[in-house]
């Protein structure tokens, strides 16, 4: 029962204009929710460069560890400055999968998320415990 | 206890189909107001960005603000769904205007804060 002027089905859209080959505009929806994941990505990017500056900035030095800052908030910037990238790289692929129906490559970014806080919580944990034996 | 009385309640009609398909898949208008939201969250994430910044450097955290406007502005821009051909450059501007606040912050956390 669509009564809506757009397809439910974005393999069935009728605009051949796209491109070559099978390539057909998706459902508006699927554009909307493609961009509303990049943008959170980009937030999520923000965050990271948020958090990087603050430690930098914001933080007194730890105590006998003078680069602690600094080891700690620069991979935060850079890794915000990837994720943002990947994001964009990420958007760009689901939407040539829409258009030509195809399934969407599976994201890099929960892992590359996963393995920086990791890895940040570990580095945060060992400055933290060579600033307590000073 | 009637066992008569619980038939009374009129059943949920059976001629309908059995999953309504949710409202959203007749009113795009509401992916839109989402997508629409989230680009406003992301214009707010670029003014605190901007607003940190600001503390160490004036000019630095004003050109951030700034961007957080235009990001504030960028959300009127799709009003038309099937325009998908300005999306790109929308979004790469977004991703690189990132990458050029991350590499101003990495400035700023080598070069220090002039007071």
């Amino acid at each position: 029962m669509a009564t809506a002027d757009h397809s439910s089905d974005p393999g069935v859209a009728a605009d051949a204009e796209a491109g070559p080959g099978t390539e057909t505009e998706p459902d508006a929806r699927y554009t909307f929710a493609n961009e509303r994941t990049f943008l959170a990505w980009t937030r999520t990017a923000l965050a990271f460069i948020l958090a990087g500056l603050g430690i930098v900035q914001l933080l007194p030095p730890f105590p006998g560890v003078p680069w602690g800052r600094h080891l700690l908030g620069v991979p935060l910037i850079v890794i915000g400055a990837a994720i943002a990238v990947v994001g964009y790289w990420q958007w760009e692929g689901n939407q040539k999968a829409l258009r030509r129906g195809e399934p969407v490559r599976r994201s890099p970014l929960p892992r590359l998320l996963a393995a920086a806080i990791g890895g940040l919580a570990v580095v945060t944990a060992v400055v933290l415990l060579l600033s307590a034996m000073h | 206890m009637p066992p008569q009385r619980r038939a009374e309640p009129p059943e949920p009609r059976p001629a309908e189909p059995p999953e309504p398909r949710p409202a959203e898949d007749f009113d795009p208008g509401l992916a839109w107001e989402r997508t629409r939201l989230a680009w406003t969250r992301t214009a707010i994430a670029f003014a605190a960005v901007g607003a940190a910044v600001l503390k160490s450097h004036l000019v630095a955290g004003l050109t951030v603000l700034g961007l957080a406007g235009i990001v504030w502005g960028l959300r009127q821009l799709f009003r038309d769904p099937a325009v998908t051909r300005s999306q790109t450059a929308r979004l790469l501007g977004v991703t690189l205007t990132v990458v050029a606040v991350a590499l101003v912050a990495l400035v700023l956390s080598f070069v220090g804060y002039p007071r």
